[in-house]
Parts: structure tokens; C-alpha cells; sequence
């Protein structure tokens, strides 16, 4: 039988299940990055939640910026408590100790301080500047070797914090359990920040780049949503009854309704009723089935203003809390946040209907877009075993025209069901019309039908006349079919 | 010429504290460590004591304690210079002649150590 190791948490928001569920209790870890990377954050951050559950950090710094400064600094953060200073945690310089007496010295001071604090947590910052006082590579191996082992002695954790170097391949990582890297990188215009846990001794850690983010709460980790929801967190268990799409009509043609926890995309170009639709499905939001709208584009009181505009009054179900609205502008985002910002506001509320508008966000957010596949395909697959039934929009850039794509073929073939609006140009008038082009176990009528948008939400009227090339959205009538194919 | 002990773990603070209290006119020995403040302090039975909080091996408070406790020792004004824990030198009457905030004022620091030094 496996059995775990005792963990120490490091209260960072989504940095434990990295690592694997915290650090391992009396491990010791290398946290490295270039100047700036959040390293002194990230390990404040590690000492102050520590702290704040009783136990006590000893941080130990080299040649670095002086304490007061790092204070100020600290300061701007909500983590950081200036009562705790001297009591729950200390902050010593050993730099004229190893100036003047070595290595060895750094070592038994630590070891004394360690046990007079009580620390369950050593910081200690600057070990590049202590292998700089070292002789030899072997020298340097020694020292982290002693203080760990000296750590491990009395169940205290470490974390070494030491900036990286051009090609750099440190004797020490040999040594400590853990490595943990920062980076802050350029992507394009705009610089991205991750986490990587290059080494995990003893425990899985999710391996790869995560996002990270530093704001006022200090550091932020966003799991790389298809590593951490390899497979979805509950089990599914479909049910068979049909969720009513609250679109008039078209429940007929589909069959019911839209399978419960099903994942149905709904595409077409700008002004086709997309949001329209999303809407008229949240307008059956209750409390038993509360809904959720997560969109890039309006904000809450446009969406509002909107639904009025096309009969729906969704500002009772705003303010009795069986919808929400969240707005994320489309601006500098990162992929991973707005996944776990999904999935959050969806576990919070027990969300059972959910509109994305649109996926779009989600792709404008990709760094790598490559991996967009995986990520919808976690995105999803927890979506429905949350019991959450999701349409999802997706913008077609050409508002006319013969192509007619859906996002990414791989995207397409994870979601359910397929949903096509169009306008239709038939005979100098523009129709509004909807196509259900897969519905994933279920039997569904395969005619293009016209829209309104009016009164109550949208409503799915007549079959539309027939024509051809209503598809892309420039029909004709069907006797020129004949000579037009054959030209083709 | 009046000798002052610091003792302050951070080397640059104390470098420059030296600097500045050389420069006033005193003599300087400094210590890494509250530690080493209080041997250096029964070698040398300095004039007066400035000393930061946290330290390894002993705090600033646990060295005015000790100096407090020591019969040849005890008379020796000390000044706590400390960023936050200012409140907690307050808190121990009779430990401390004067309790400064970080980071240093040179004027305040002057005026506070020739108040404490006889004329």
C-alpha cells in the first residue's frame, strides 16, 4: 500500500495540487527565476500562510536588499502582517558570517536558529551568493547537504531561493527534493508568467508550465486546466430527461430539448442571434437551476438591456441570484484563469445552465493555441460531470460566403451538439435561420428553419422556403441548381 | 573619544551606521549578532549600545536583557533600532533609553545618542 507524506500547505492559491497536494513536511526545495520572477514573493507568501496557522518561519537572507526595504515592499500585499514580525517569523542576514567566518559557520548558525525559533519553515535567500563563498562545486553540494539535512533533522521544511543563471546546471538540484521555476516571458507583446516544478521528490507533481499571476494577494497559480482535470473531479451520471432550451420551437426539433449536461455550440456570424439565443436559455434559470452567463463581449447591464429589448426580464432572476453574470474583457488574459474562474463560479453556485460567449475568449487567451484541444476537451468533460448543460457561441468571421467552418475540426467533435444560425439572403430579404447540424444522441430534424427575434426571446418559426446555399448564407432558388452545379 | 557597540545583521546597515557614527566623531565596533554584541560589550564596556531587533543567536531584547542582568553592564544606555518591532522595545520599560524607528535618521540618531551620552 502507498502511503503519503505529512504536507505542509503552501497557501498559495493552486500551487498545492501542483506539487501534489503542498510541500512535503521537513523536504527541501529550490525556488529559482530571474530577478523579478515573484521568487521573494512566492516565498513570503509560503511563510505568512505558515505563519498564520501557528507555525514559525525563520527567513534568512545573504547579500540581498535590507529587511526594512523588503518590509515596505511586503507591505503593499495582503498577506503580509507586520505583527508577526519577530515573533511568528524572524528575519536574520547571515552575510557578515559568511563573509568572515565561512560556509561552516552559515551552517551552525542556522542549525542554533532553526531550533531556538521553533521553525517548521526556513526561507533562505541567496544561494547563489553562497556558492559564490564556495571553493568547489562539491563545497556548495555540501552546504545545501547540511542545512537540509539539519532541517530534516527537526521536521523543517526548506525552500532555497536563488536567481538563475544563463546555462545553468547548479551540483545543487542534485540535492534538494524539489525544484520549483519562475518565469516571466515575452509571448508576442505581452509577458506571461509560469510555473514549472522541475524536480518533485517523493510526490507527482503536474508537470509542465502553469500560469501564474502577482496582484495585491501576492502570487496566484492557475493548474494547466487539462493537467489538473486530466480526468474530470466527480463522475458523471447522465440522465435522460431533456433540458428545455427556453427557445421557442425549438425544443420540437430537437427532440425535446437539449440533453441534460450536454455541451451544445452554437456558431454563426455577428448579428445572427447568438446571444439572443444564449439569453432565452438563461431566462429558465431557477433556483433549483441557477445560470450562469460568462461572456467576453457585453457587459451585465448591456446583456440586460438586451434581453429587455427582445422580452426577457432577467433582472428578477439577478437579484434573486438564480443567474449571474460574469464579464471578462476581452483584453490580456490568461487561458488557465479563466478556466478555473469558469469552473469556480459554476462549483459555487451549483450552476446547472451555462452560456459561454463565446469561446472566442477562451482562444484569444491561448499562448500556445495548439493546445486549445486539450483544454476544451478538460473544460468540457468537467462541464458535464458537474451536471452542467452548456451552449457555448462561436463567431464565424465571414458574415456571407461559401466557407462555411466550424472552430477547429478537433474543437467541434468535442461538444455535443451543433448548432448553425445564419442570415440568409432569399430574394433581397434577410432571414434569420437555424440549423441543427449534430445532436449527440438524439434525433433531430434535419431543416434549415427560419427565426425571430421578438417579443419573448428568440423563437424558431416555419421550415425556411426551400432554396439552395442557404448554408452560406447567399441562397437561390432552387431551378437554377441544375446549370449552376454543372458550371461547378 | 566614546566607543559605541552596534549590533545589526544586515551589513550594510551596519557599515553605513559606522560610517555615520565615525563621522560624528565616535569609535565603532560592530557585532552580526546580539550574540556577539554582549561579548563585545564585557571586552570593551562601551559608552552606549545601539542595537537592531531581530538577529540571529539573540535579539536585540534579549541582549538588553542580558546587559539589564549583568551588574557591570547594566548602566550602559542602549537604543533599539528597529523597523517593526519599535513596539515591542516600548513595551519593555527599563530595557531601552530610547527606541527608534527604521529606517535611520542620521539627525535623530545623533541627537538621541549625544541626550544619552554625559556631556
Amino acid at each position: 500500500m502507498t502511503h503519503s507524506l505529512p504536507r505542509l500547505t503552501t497557501g498559495i492559491p493552486g500551487l498545492d495540487p501542483i506539487l501534489g497536494g503542498g510541500l512535503v513536511e521537513g523536504a527541501s526545495y529550490i525556488v529559482q527565476g530571474q530577478p523579478g520572477a515573484g521568487k521573494t514573493i512566492l516565498s513570503n507568501q509560503v511563510a505568512f500562510a505558515n505563519v498564520s496557522t501557528g507555525r514559525k518561519v525563520l527567513y534568512v537572507t545573504l547579500l540581498a536588499e535590507t529587511h526594512e526595504r523588503l518590509f515596505q515592499a511586503l507591505g503593499t500585499l495582503s498577506f503580509f502582517d507586520r505583527t508577526k514580525l519577530g515573533s511568528g517569523i524572524t528575519y536574520v542576514s547571515v552575510f557578515q558570517i559568511l563573509r568572515d567566518q565561512g560556509l561552516s559557520a552559515v551552517v551552525s548558525l542556522i542549525r542554533k536558529e532553526i531550533s531556538r525559533q521553533g521553525a517548521s519553515l526556513l526561507v533562505f535567500d541567496g544561494l547563489l551568493n553562497a556558492r559564490d563563498r564556495a571553493d568547489t562545486d562539491l563545497d556548495a553540494k555540501t552546504f545545501v547537504a547540511e542545512i537540509q539535512s539539519q532541517a530534516a533533522f527537526v521536521g523543517c521544511t526548506v525552500l532555497f531561493l536563488a536567481s538563475t543563471r544563463a546555462a545553468d546546471d547548479s551540483p545543487e538540484h542534485t540535492m534538494v527534493d524539489g525544484v520549483i521555476e519562475l518565469h516571466d516571458e515575452l509571448s508576442g507583446v505581452r509577458s506571461v508568467r509560469r510555473l514549472q516544478v522541475k524536480k518533485s521528490r517523493g510526490a507527482p507533481a503536474l508537470g509542465g508550465f502553469h500560469q501564474f499571476e502577482i496582484g495585491s494577494d501576492g502570487v496566484s497559480v492557475f493548474p494547466r486546466l487539462e493537467a489538473a482535470l486530466g480526468r474530470p473531479s466527480t463522475e458523471n451520471k447522465p440522465s435522460s430527461s431533456p433540458v428545455p432550451s427556453g427557445v421557442q420551437g425549438l425544443d420540437a426539433v430537437i427532440g425535446g430539448g437539449l440533453t441534460t449536461s450536454s455541451v451544445t455550440l452554437v456558431f454563426g456570424p455577428s448579428g445572427c442571434g447568438k446571444t439572443s439565443l444564449g439569453l432565452s436559455f438563461l431566462n429558465c434559470s431557477t433556483a433549483q437551476e441557477p445560470g450562469l452567463h460568462f461572456g467576453f463581449y457585453e457587459t451585465p447591464a448591456r446583456l440586460l438591456l438586451k434581453a429587455r429589448d427582445i422580452g426577457l426580464e432577467l433582472d428578477p432572476l439577478l437579484a434573486s441570484g438564480a443567474l449571474e453574470m460574469i464579464w471578462t474583457p476581452m483584453t490580456e488574459n490568461l487561458l488557465d484563469k479563466l478556466g478555473h474562474n469558469l469552473i469556480d463560479a459554476v462549483k459555487a453556485r451549483g450552476v446547472k445552465r451555462l452560456v459561454i460567449d463565446g469561446l472566442g475568449g477562451f482562444e484569444r487567451a491561448a499562448v500556445h493555441p495548439p493546445r486549445l484541444v486539450e483544454f476544451f476537451a478538460s473544460l468540457s468533460n468537467e462541464l458535464r460531470a458537474l451536471d452542467v448543460t452548456t451552449i457555448a457561441t462561436w463567431e464565424l468571421r465571414d458574415l456571407f460566403g461559401p466557407t462555411v467552418s466550424a472552430p477547429g475540426s478537433e474543437v467541434s467533435s468535442l461538444l455535443d451538439n451543433l448548432v448553425m444560425l445564419r442570415q440568409v439572403e432569399v430574394n433581397s430579404r434577410y432571414k434569420k435561420t437555424l440549423s441543427v447540424l449534430k445532436m449527440r444522441d438524439s434525433a433531430f430534424e434535419p431543416v434549415i428553419h427560419e427565426v425571430s427575434i421578438g417579443n419573448n426571446g428568440l423563437r424558431v418559426e416555419v421550415p425556411l422556403q426551400p432554396v439552395t446555399g442557404a448554408a452560406t448564407g447567399v441562397a437561390k432558388p432552387l431551378e437554377s441548381t441544375a446549370s449552376d452545379s454543372v458550371k461547378a | 573619544m566614546a566607543l559605541i557597540v552596534i549590533a545589526e545583521d544586515e551589513f550594510l546597515i551596519a557599515d553605513v551606521l559606522a560610517m555615520m557614527l565615525e563621522d560624528a566623531g565616535y569609535e565603532v565596533a560592530s557585532a552580526p549578532h546580539g550574540l556577539g554584541a554582549l561579548q563585545l560589550a564585557k571586552e570593551k564596556r562601551p559608552s552606549l549600545v545601539i542595537t537592531d531587533f531581530m538577529m540571529p543567536l539573540m535579539t536585540g531584547l534579549e541582549l538588553a536583557q542580558a546587559m539589564r542582568a549583568d551588574m557591570s553592564l547594566k548602566d550602559i544606555p542602549i537604543i533599539l533600532m528597529s523597523g517593526a518591532q519599535g513596539d515591542i522595545g516600548r513595551a519593555n520599560p527599563g530595557m531601552f533609553d530610547a527606541v527608534l524607528d527604521k529606517p535611520y535618521q542620521e539627525e535623530r540618531l545623533i541627537k538621541a545618542i549625544a541626550a544619552l551620552l554625559p556631556q
